[in-house]
């Protein structure tokens, strides 16, 4: 269960990277790289 | 002035200026306020807490980014589309009724995700032309669909300050399906007729129905369109049912309903329409992040404890009028926020009463942070997707439900150990 939820996560930080070199808005990618943090720390379980 | 109440002024100043005055996101401005408390409380700018504080609501990201997902796939495949166009022909005879109907269709995106947001972005960007084609004027409609979205992020299953009211407390989140729809449902029919009903009576619903697209409807059929909700809700059931079987968790639940979004109605792109859900997403993911960062900072620095011992002593007859005003004006900063700084102390102060309910019912006043500038995600979405220039007409409309909905939750508190020998 723990790697499927590790692929989800993931998932969802590939979207959210995505979605920051996409943007245009340094606010929206300041607010992305915000969420970035914790999503990347817990994916390589350091956290 | 006590230190912790400067710097407590320290953080609320210097987010209210981020926010108001520099037009920065509000999670920045919250990212900021947590070092300026930081730095005001003698701590220097402490990564590691800052670090830790994100972590606060990562299993809540991880559930809103995917269930985000999984309602813009839903609404790619043409089944939000085809749910309201279905209650259209259904109920048209029935304003009244219609009416209550499409207000909980915008609801539902909020019962899923426990996010006004997702509400009001998905649910309530279908039903805006439909509530237009039914006589309702712009403010009215987008006053509805805020109303519905913050009731839909209160409605059961998933109330997420509900959970971090009862978090603070260990209190699991178990028992509250009832006590949410006894607090959502009647607010709902009445929003609906308050807002709608004197405009949806005058049209003629018939010339609606005639000028429906049901397309994607007659095409695929309702059973086939709405399946990957069905899916949702027999995971959830099972989940519930079965925990040592299942224990899927909410977002293994999305990611497995998402899948099959994708063969059930019309194509599209799952890779855009998943980018396109982050992106809507995102604001709130970094508002939750930007939370969890000050009230890791508000924990370091001693303002949390302050909060919660004045809270405390707040006297008997007092107690209510500060919950009616405390909780929804800390909604500025964020409705989460104010369920985790001051729904907590508020639910220990008031331990005589039914704990469910009471916690309930302050998640319920909670969530009218989403009305509350400058975040007001719920109004400004609204205003948006309605195709309004600003929210503050939308907001005006607003205050009277939400004056009712305060009061509704404190009669709930009040009598909540009566109302829970009703059920």
């Amino acid at each position: 269960m723990t790697i499927i939820y590790l692929g989800i996560l993931a998932a969802v930080l590939a979207l959210v990277l995505w979605a920051l070199v996409t943007s245009k808005k340094p606010s929206f990618q300041a607010t992305a790289a915000m969420v970035i943090v914790p999503l990347l720390l817990r994916l390589l379980l350091i956290k | 002035m006590s230190q912790e109440f400067f710097i407590f002024v320290v953080m609320v100043g210097v987010f209210a200026a981020g926010t108001f005055a520099l037009k920065w996101p509000v999670a920045v401005s919250m990212l900021l306020a947590s070092v300026a408390g930081a730095l005001a409380g003698g701590f220097g700018v402490p990564i590691r807490h800052l670090v830790e504080g994100t972590f606060g609501y990562v299993d809540t990201i991880l559930t809103i980014a995917t269930a985000m997902i999984f309602m813009n796939a839903f609404k790619d495949s043409g089944g939000l589309e085809a749910l309201s166009a279905a209650t259209i022909r259904r109920f048209h005879k029935i304003p009244g009724l219609l009416l209550v109907l499409l207000t909980f269709v915008v609801m539902f995106p909020g019962m899923i995700t426990g996010s006004s947001s997702a509400s009001v972005l998905t649910a309530g960007a279908v039903v805006a032309p439909m509530f237009a084609a039914l006589g309702i004027p712009g403010v009215e409609a987008a006053a509805l669909i805020a109303m519905a979205g913050i009731l839909g992020m209160i409605a059961p299953p998933v109330n997420i300050p509900a959970m971090i009211i009862g978090g603070g407390i260990d209190m699991p989140y178990v028992g509250f399906e009832i006590p949410l729809l006894l607090l959502t449902v009647p607010l709902a029919v009445f929003s609906a007729f308050y807002f709608g009903y004197r405009f949806v009576k005058k049209t003629d619903i018939s010339a609606v129905v005639r000028t429906l697209d049901t397309k994607t409807l007659d095409q695929y059929g309702g059973f086939r369109l709405f399946s990957p909700v069905l899916i949702v809700l027999i995971l959830m059931v099972l989940d519930k049912a079965l925990p040592k079987i299942f224990n899927l968790g909410m977002p293994l639940i999305f990611v497995l309903s998402t899948i099959p979004a994708y063969f059930t109605g019309k194509r599209f792109n799952i890779l855009n329409s998943a980018k396109t859900a982050i992106e809507q997403a995102l604001p709130v993911l970094g508002i939750l992040v930007g939370v969890g960062m000050f009230i890791q900072i508000m924990t370091l620095t001693g303002v949390r404890g302050f909060i919660v011992v004045n809270a405390l002593s707040v006297p008997p007859a007092l107690l209510y009028l500060a919950i009616a005003i405390s909780i929804p004006l800390f909604g500025a900063v964020s409705s989460f926020g104010a369920s985790s700084v001051l729904g907590v102390p508020f639910l220990l102060a008031l331990l005589g009463r039914d704990q469910i309910i009471t916690a309930a019912s302050l998640s319920l006043i909670a969530a009218l942070g989403d009305f509350m500038p400058p975040t007001a995600l719920s109004a400004i979405f609204a205003a948006q997707v309605v195709g309004l220039d600003g929210y503050g007409k939308t907001l005006k409309k607003l205050v009277i439900p939400s004056l009712i909905l305060i009061v509704w939750a404190l009669v709930f508190i009040i009598f909540s150990k009566q109302i829970r020998t009703l059920y």
